[in-house]
């Protein structure tokens, strides 16, 4: 009966990120291009000016190809995995269910058609920054719609906001394909290559993009992570304790709205990232969101960079797009997760 | 007067388009231990949200420690009242600990953790609940009394004066339902204030200091239990027949309810004159009471179990000095009785030389009926004088024998003349 937690998960986060640094090594060394691991490191600390690495014996190509495109590259996947990996979890704290993630209340349809409206309107060559604003306003709005319609007297029902999600989605669908079919062939290019999520093209100005709001996003609701707990065990008991229900699930669904929608507008829409990692997490460190959040960000970080290098490994020249890679990690994960609620006749 | 730690005034409540409670006033003391009861659907649970502030009144308002409510910040509120729901639905595992750990909320600022003090004070509630041992195992994992005791923990770990519960034992078992009526009254008397939803009437009744009870859109009756579990008060708040009684074994209120023949039947039915003792005559009695008749029973020593049970029907009993034989007055009223009514029963009873009197005014009777379970010889220490008696009344035209199965029969059949 007492199936006491693993006590481990100190242990745990001790792995995952050695795990997480081999694999960032591993994807920046491998490629068309190979260069030494132990290379790696001093181009690292060459670029970075660590005193002991002011020489270097390597081609200007191999350095910039290591600098300029493998390592931004791993920096947005990281990034990115972390946030979808957060974002994931406090949303499935939020509803109290482990099969919501953030495209299911109209984030990534709100980010894509901020995106489409952005490309639309000829806006997206004029400054990095102006596409992932647009992407960032989308997803707002289409969350606020979500949530807004899902709203009965303060409260949210799992189910109404599942559905009001989709119907969300669906609009917001409907209006990126309305204005898809008006555009030329260029811009439906852009768009194609924006929707299917990437990581590859990354320079530093996505780090520095998405470095900021993603940390943020991540420190807060990490912070939050206390209150996140009082909020799963239902509106009624959280009130009956004194936590302000509403501010808090409006305050925490809106830094997650931001934080994911910053990934989404660096990387495109990625799936299964914030369903999978969550549940896995929370079946290691146990549903405490003050180890489960962190553990997420890492694990995130870790899985995406993993598709992402599987990706590129799968056959070379070629490379499958990150998005596509979680989709056929995640895709058979989930059916294996309704299958298993089916067999308990219940929740997950 | 007593400082009121609760009180409400004038309060109404409304959902949706209807109104369900009007104009309530009461006030609680400290250390008292509140039953609300009430039928479904009367309000019971709404009153206790809006006690709580998750529903806002309609009109009037409520004070807690002379303060409004509606004015107080959610967590000033927290740290006077706990609430415990009816049902949580605690999802992803979090363990006993965690739960209870979550009534520590209100006395963290934002930014804290749980500090070593507040896990002593978890780990104190959840021993004095019984649940220490389930510190580490998840919600979910658990029984629904270990889950109830985990919550009742967790109410009492945010350490408030004032406790409300709503029906924190409806879907448990008996010896559980007990226990959280225990723990409260424990708790109440070292000096909190506890406020339950019940619907369980006896257990209310057996350890509530006070109870509550709503209907039709008000409190019908408020005070000590034995002054609301009242016949009046049942029939009024549920439509129901009960008969309230002081249970002999247990000695707390006992209700016995039954499917209440209508009031126009009632009159048509005609006054039955039982003649018992020794518990043969108990089961006529709630039978013919059941179904209407209006009753007497007689000659009865004080300390039969017919007796009590009369009195718990409220029917009116004629009563001889125990240990002897039955005095002459007792004797003559049961004739007057035996005479006035329009049937009379004959229990299956035991004669001796005591109680010889109660067959032979059975020779009074318009119309008998003679329940016959066990052969007379086998019953009568007379020493063959009843046996004699009883032969030569089971001859006479007006007299039927049966058993008790056929009396039952006959009586569910032909409601009214038999």
């Amino acid at each position: 009966m007492n199936k006491g937690r693993p006590n481990h998960s100190g242990v745990l986060f001790v792995i995952m990120s050695i795990l997480l640094l081999i694999i960032i090594l591993f994807s920046i060394s491998w490629g068309q291009i190979s260069v030494p691991w132990c290379d790696v490191v001093s181009i690292i600390g060459y670029n970075l000016h660590i005193p002991g690495y002011e020489e270097l014996n390597l081609s200007p190509e191999q350095q910039a190809v290591i600098w300029h495109i493998r390592l931004p590259r791993v920096l947005v996947g990281v990034l990115v995995g972390a946030a979808l990996g957060v974002s994931g979890a406090v949303l499935q704290g939020i509803f109290g269910n482990s099969l919501a993630d953030p495209g299911i209340i109209g984030v990534s349809s709100g980010a894509t058609l901020g995106a489409v409206i952005c490309i639309a309107l000829g806006l997206s060559t004029t400054s990095l920054f102006i596409m992932p604003i647009f992407a960032l306003v989308g997803s707002l709005v289409a969350v606020l719609l979500t949530a807004f319609l899902s709203m009965d007297k303060g409260k949210i029902s799992v189910m109404v906001l599942l559905l009001s999600g989709v119907a969300v989605s669906m609009l917001m669908g409907a209006l990126t394909s309305g204005i898809l079919t008006m555009m030329n062939e260029n811009r439906l290019r852009e768009f194609l290559f924006w929707m299917v999520g990437g990581l590859d093209y990354r320079r530093w100005e996505h780090v520095y993009l998405a470095v900021g709001p993603i940390l943020i996003g991540i420190i807060l609701l990490c912070l939050l992570a206390r209150h996140l707990n009082v909020l799963v065990l239902g509106d009624q008991e959280a009130k009956s304790v004194g936590a302000s229900v509403a501010t808090l699930r409006l305050l925490l669904l809106l830094i997650t709205t931001i934080t994911t929608a910053t990934a989404v507008c660096v990387s495109g829409t990625i799936g299964f990232v914030g369903l999978i990692v969550p549940h896995i997490m929370r079946l290691m460190v146990g549903p405490d969101h003050r180890l489960l959040l962190p553990a997420s960000a890492l694990a995130g970080g870790l899985f995406l960079v993993t598709c992402d290098t599987l990706g590129r490994m799968m056959m070379p020249p070629m490379e499958i797009r990150v998005g596509i890679m979680t989709a056929l990690v995640g895709a058979p994960y989930f059916l294996y997760l309704l299958h298993k609620v089916q067999k308990a006749g219940g929740r997950v | 007067m007593m400082p009121s730690v609760l009180s409400v005034h004038d309060m109404s409540i409304t959902i949706g388009s209807k109104e369900i409670l009007h104009d309530i006033n009461f006030s609680v003391g400290p250390g008292e231990f509140v039953g609300i009861i009430g039928s479904n659907g009367v309000g019971k649970s709404s009153l206790l949200r809006c006690l709580r502030g998750f529903l806002s009144p309609t009109g009037g308002h409520v004070e807690i420690f002379g303060e409004r409510i509606a004015t107080m910040k959610d967590k000033t509120l927290a740290c006077k009242v706990a609430y415990m729901q009816q049902e949580v639905n605690v999802t992803f595992g979090f363990t006993g600990l965690e739960v209870v750990l979550a009534g520590r909320y209100p006395y963290l600022k934002w930014w804290q953790n749980e500090r070593q003090e507040d896990q002593k004070i978890a780990r104190h509630y959840m021993q004095f609940t019984g649940v220490e041992h389930l510190a580490h195992t998840p919600v979910n994992c658990m029984s629904g009394g270990e889950r109830q005791r985990v919550l009742l923990a967790k109410v009492l770990a945010q350490e408030t004066p004032l406790i409300f519960l709503d029906e924190p034992t409806a879907s448990l078992d008996l010896v559980y339902q007990e226990e959280i009526f225990r723990y409260c009254q424990l708790m109440c008397q070292q000096g909190k204030t506890v406020l339950i939803v019940a619907h369980d009437l006896k257990l209310a009744a057996k350890f509530c200091s006070r109870l509550i009870l709503l209907a039709d859109e008000g409190v019908i009756a408020d005070g000590p239990p034995e002054n609301v579990i009242t016949e009046e008060n049942l029939q009024a708040a549920y439509g129901l027949h009960a008969a309230v009684f002081m249970n002999m074994v247990t000695g707390n209120l006992d209700i016995h309810t039954y499917a209440g023949a209508t009031q126009s039947s009632e009159q048509q039915k005609g006054t039955v004159h039982i003649i018992g003792g020794g518990g043969a005559g108990g089961s006529i009695m709630r039978l013919l009471y059941e179904n209407g008749y209006r009753l007497t029973i007689g000659v009865l020593q004080p300390s039969d179990t017919d007796a009590h049970i009369a009195e718990a029907f409220g029917i009116s009993c004629i009563l001889s000095q125990p240990f002897c034989g039955m005095d002459a007055s007792a004797v003559q009223e049961n004739r007057t009785q035996v005479i006035k009514a329009d049937w009379v029963v004959l229990a299956n009873l035991c004669y001796g030389k005591q109680n010889i009197d109660n067959l032979q005014v059975a020779f009074e009777a318009k119309r008998l009926i003679v329940i016959e379970e066990t052969t007379i010889e086998e019953r009568d220490y007379s020493g063959g004088q009843a046996t004699e008696l009883y032969k030569e009344l089971c001859t006479r035209s007006n007299v039927e024998v049966m058993t008790y199965a056929q009396f039952v029969q006959r009586i569910e059949k032909s409601c009214c003349c038999i």
